[in-house]
């Protein structure tokens, strides 16, 4: 299957709406990405619960599948507000979009806003926002 | 309500981290991973992701806060530089104007080990269960 087209994030504006997808957390993943981390707590496995990081880091990479970023490009701000907490093994819909973007002396600053919603879920469990700069070429 | 101290936490990175990391989280920009392309790059070698950082403060509010930090933190951060292969980075939290019976506030930070802050902003968290 072909790869889905890259929009240059520097040439989407705001209010863009990226295409809703799904995604899950599974235990063997949350494993990997607590390994990778080095968190030995216990307690997301035995709650059945996701990291929140773990869930916006995925969130976020999922939306950058179908975002090109020029090289040089540093993410600068995050934020992350969870509502209720994201379950382990449930398909989750991931919606997006360009909240904000400016341009200062060569420089484009985009806000990418993001939204997880458990499946049954009427209302995302988790939003987040990540700022990124792009320098002047 | 005061809020309760949260226990710091100090951790060293390493490429094998990032790179674990990157698998882990699908995230394979080559600033993080591929040492040639990011020693050619502004930042003059590879450094780890922001999320990766981030995930330490995560690490340190669910050691604290448990179930309440799963189901309803709140975090707010800005990054203020990068974090590189070997650094050690040490995470705390400090009780900040804004707390009340129902939330926590935090300002929180990560300093790398010649004390720059890389991470600096707010958590929140529930007062209550």
């Amino acid at each position: 299957m072909a790869a889905p087209a890259r929009a240059l994030l520097t040439e989407l504006p705001k209010g863009h709406e990226f295409s809703t997808t799904t995604f899950s957390l599974t235990r063997d993943g949350v494993s990997r990405y607590l390994d990778a981390v080095e968190d030995a707590n216990g307690v997301y496995l035995e709650r059945g619960l996701a990291p929140p990081l773990a869930v916006a880091a995925l969130a976020l990479g999922s939306l950058l599948e179908v975002i090109e970023l020029p090289a040089a490009t540093l993410h600068i701000g995050q934020e992350v507000d969870v509502h209720a907490g994201v379950p382990l093994d449930t398909p989750l819909t991931l919606s997006g979009r360009i909240a904000q973007r400016s341009q200062r002396a060569g420089m484009i600053i985009s806000i990418i806003e993001f939204d997880v919603t458990p499946e049954g879920s009427s209302s995302a469990a988790l939003t987040g926002r990540s700022t990124v700069m792009v320098p002047p070429p | 309500m005061i809020p309760p101290e949260v226990v710091p936490l100090t951790k060293m990175v390493s490429q094998d981290q990032i790179n674990r990391y990157a698998d882990a989280s699908g995230d394979h920009n080559p600033i993080h991973i591929d040492e040639a392309f990011a020693k050619a790059s502004p930042v003059g070698g590879t450094v780890a992701h922001g999320m990766l950082t981030l995930a330490f403060l995560g690490e340190m509010m669910a050691a604290a806060f448990g179930e309440r930090w799963l189901a309803r933190g709140k975090l707010r951060v800005r990054f203020r530089t990068v974090v590189r292969p070997g650094d050690v980075i040490t995470v705390s939290a400090r009780p900040e104007r804004g707390s009340d019976d129902d939330t926590h506030v935090y300002a929180v930070e990560c300093r790398n080990q010649a004390g720059e802050a890389v991470v600096s902003g707010t958590a929140e968290v529930p007062a209550r269960g």
